[in-house]
């Protein structure tokens, strides 16, 4: 209808003189706009309606590439590869210098255990752990770790952890079986490559030999609470030391409590107290040297009981809780041994009461997403007592009372979440030999992505 | 004796306050969709913030304690909380949050994934070899995932079935009427040349059609080199970017050093909810993401 109107207007206008009048050329002048706003109206409809054509041309357009790379991707997933355990493998090297000789190593107070002294002197190749873990059905996860390591010309071949774990008794309770890093203090249920620094607290090497394991069935009850509160124990066989010998029923025990949370956003924290027991039987002093490889002719045993008890504080800060950026973590322990029983050799005999105790504090303040540093303090204190103090001396224990300190600082650049190169610095008095001691190593994790805990 | 009286009455307690369904999500988006497909029958609970990277979480203890009483898991899975989610199902001591179990919902497997690998090798850098879990970053997967969720939901919790479809059903509504909005919103967007400094942004780019000249970080995961940070200028003299993109819980440096160098416009986009003020659900959240680009595009 419109163009007519527009064509006879066209003819009207030319048919008329100049000699219209005005007021006709202003009503024709009124309509021509009136025309021309309705079809700028409809053309801008028009457009509208193309765009969202457009749109909708796409979001069809996703829609089918999304169903093709759908049916593409059940199909890759399909295969027998997919049900593999995660594998990962832990490699690690390191450079040791000591100003004294480390077969001079003592830690007064304390006998040292087969991996208790210090890493070899030079350049050596640290432990290689090879984890594998995976959920075995619906009921249990499964996860094992393989160390490799040389000593003295040999590759020993030792299973750290092997443990079997449920998944599902719901209720928040865990239990566990096998082979695992007793549930004391904090640094005890980490391995060794997730430590802070590259040897282990002196605590640790006088008590435990570096780290306390079980043979045995650990359980835990998570309360239903906000606060996070876990009640635990363990039951095992009690031939780790300082546990000895085999028992018929349970060997040692063990129960733990721990708690934690957070403070704001910036702050967490987490506690937690432990005591474990053993009775050990015939447990041997391998004559205080470490790595002394060679049995002592006539060493001398102990037997009796032996309880350990241990608080431990650590709390973590992140501006925001944002941990890659920057973040500072504090960490406290304290391990407190009493063992009341006989020492022995074959020619003597005699009554011993012993207080084995200490503990450190570590910061560690991780300035930029690749960089960390951190800064250790350890302390021990020991009080030895025996009716004849020549089987001390043969043990080769130090019942001086003398109180060994050690004084660390590192750095750690960690290029990646995978790989990690750290320079330490010890001022060590583990005994009256003063040693300044210096470790560069590297650690690097292949294979699976995993995950530590808190 | 006293002790078991203090556990059983914690307990009682603490499920005297409980919702119907006790949800953990990983990241705040999902548990902002949570709570819209929910309502009062859900009370819900964000396990990171905005301003959090979530590749890099603490197995905390409180997180643990929250996935103990959690009837529902909602996480963006694609590996990307494999560094501490694992952690929090082992810890927990709970069975329906089990992978595979009926609270165990992993939003990725219910979207398209863009950015998967072709070979996958560490060297790369952090690489996701599922595909780029950034997927709250286009609401056409916020809906996908929406669908999902509710069905999952009805599921888990018959008795109120119909009201997690009504509540669906009204969000698909408003949602979809929103996403009309963003798009005629965001049409000046289309074709405009960005960096990123992080590959968080795909799904966004493909649905508003900015088109991605370089990243700052040529290895996910890794901080730029120098040397990558020049070949990115090289790379902006041949094609000009009219702005460089990171997300608010990443350090703004390279982005900075860019600006610097460049006529670049930097951009701090919210990447999720709480990621800045302004950004307090979803809506918001696209809201403010749109507005912001809008406002660097005019400069």
């Amino acid at each position: 209808m419109k163009p007519l109107k527009l064509a006879l207007l066209i003819a009207a206008s030319l048919g008329t003189s100049i000699s219209a009048h005005a007021d006709q050329i202003s009503d024709l002048k009124a309509e021509f706009l009136q025309m021309r706003a309705d079809y700028e109206q409809r053309i801008e409809q028009l457009e509208q309606r193309l765009a969202q054509t457009e749109v909708t041309t796409n979001a069809v357009k996703t829609e089918v590439a999304s169903v093709k790379a759908t049916s593409t991707s059940t199909a890759t997933t399909r295969n027998n590869n997919s049900f593999n355990p995660a594998i990962s493998m832990v490699l690690n090297g390191q450079f040791s210098d000591y100003s004294d000789s480390p077969d001079n190593y003592e830690l007064s107070g304390f006998a040292l255990q087969d991996e208790g002294g210090l890493a070899p002197e030079g350049l050596s190749l640290g432990e290689s752990e090879i984890t594998v873990s995976a959920s075995i059905d619906q009921l249990f996860f499964g996860q094992s770790t393989i160390a490799l390591h040389d000593d003295a010309g040999t590759t020993e071949v030792g299973i750290e952890e092997a443990f079997i774990q449920t998944l599902g008794l719901g209720n928040g309770i865990t239990v566990r079986a096998g082979r695992f890093y007793s549930p004391m203090g904090y640094l005890n249920e980490k391995h060794i490559h997730a430590w802070n620094f590259a040897d282990a607290p002196l605590i640790y090497r006088g008590l435990f030999g570096n780290q306390l394991t079980t043979d045995g069935v650990k359980f835990s009850y998570l309360l239903p609470t906000d606060q996070m509160i876990e009640l635990g124990g363990t039951v095992g066989s009690g031939d780790q030391h300082p546990g000895a010998g085999t028992n018929s029923g349970i060997g040692d025990w063990l129960i733990y409590a721990r708690t934690g949370g957070d403070i704001g956003t910036n702050h967490s924290w987490q506690a937690s107290a432990s005591h474990w027991q053993s009775s050990p039987k015939d447990r041997e002093y391998a004559g205080g040297h470490n790595h002394g490889g060679d049995a002592v002719a006539d060493p001398v045993l102990f037997n009796g009981d032996t309880d350990i008890s241990n608080v431990s504080l650590i709390y973590k800060w992140a501006p925001n809780g944002n941990f890659k950026q920057k973040n500072i973590t504090l960490l406290g322990e304290y391990f407190y041994l009493n063992e009341d029983g006989q020492l022995n050799n074959s020619a003597e005999l005699a009554q011993y009461d012993a207080k084995q105790y200490g503990g450190f504090i570590e910061g560690i303040y991780q300035f930029a997403p690749r960089w960390r540093t951190g800064a250790r303090y350890d302390w021990l204190g020991s009080k030895l007592r025996a009716s004849d103090n020549e089987l001390l001396t043969d043990a080769d224990l130090d019942f001086s009372g003398f109180h060994p300190q050690r004084y660390s600082l590192m750095l750690e650049w960690l290029p990646s979440e995978f790989s990690r190169v750290r320079a330490q610095v010890n001022r060590d008095k583990s005994s009256r030999n003063d040693d300044t001691q210096l470790f560069l190593q590297y650690t690097v994790s292949i294979g699976a992505h995993g995950a530590h805990s808190f | 004796m006293k002790f078991l009286y203090i556990i059983v009455f914690l307990s009682v307690f603490s499920s005297a306050v409980q919702a119907d369904l006790t949800i953990f999500a990983c990241e705040p988006e999902w548990a902002s969709l949570s709570e819209e497909l929910g309502g009062d029958k859900v009370s819900v609970f964000s396990a990171t913030t905005g301003l959090q990277d979530p590749h890099y979480i603490q197995a905390r203890p409180s997180l643990i304690a929250k996935a103990r009483r959690a009837d529902l898991l909602v996480c963006t899975g694609a590996e990307l909380e494999s560094g501490w989610l694992p952690l929090l199902q082992a810890k927990a001591g709970n069975s329906v949050i089990q992978t595979g179990a009926s609270g165990y919902f992993m939003v990725s497997n219910y979207v398209t994934l863009i950015d998967i690998p072709t070979s996958l090798d560490r060297s790369q850098g952090h690489i996701h070899a599922a595909g780029n879990p950034h997927i709250q970053t286009s609401p056409l997967n916020i809906v996908k995932v929406a669908q999902a969720l509710s069905q999952r939901m009805q599921e888990i919790d018959r008795v109120n079935a119909v009201f997690y479809q009504q509540r669906f059903d009204d969000f698909n509504q408003r949602w979809q009427a929103a996403i009309d909005n963003w798009q005629q919103q965001a049409a000046p967007l289309k074709g405009v040349n960005v960096v990123v400094q992080h590959n968080s942004w795909g799904y966004l780019f493909d649905w508003l059609g900015l088109n991605k000249v370089t990243v700052l970080e040529s290895k996910p995961g890794v901080p730029p080199t120098v040397s990558d940070l020049n070949n990115t200028l090289n790379q902006l003299k041949t094609t000009p970017a009219k702005m460089v993109i990171h997300a608010a819980y990443q350090s703004s440096k390279a982005s900075d050093w860019l600006v610097d160098k460049t006529a670049i416009t930097s951009v701090t986009l919210p990447f999720t909810i709480g990621g800045n003020e302004q950004s307090k659900d979803l809506f918001s959240l696209f809201d403010n993401t749109i507005q912001r680009l809008l406002d660097a595009a005019k400069q």
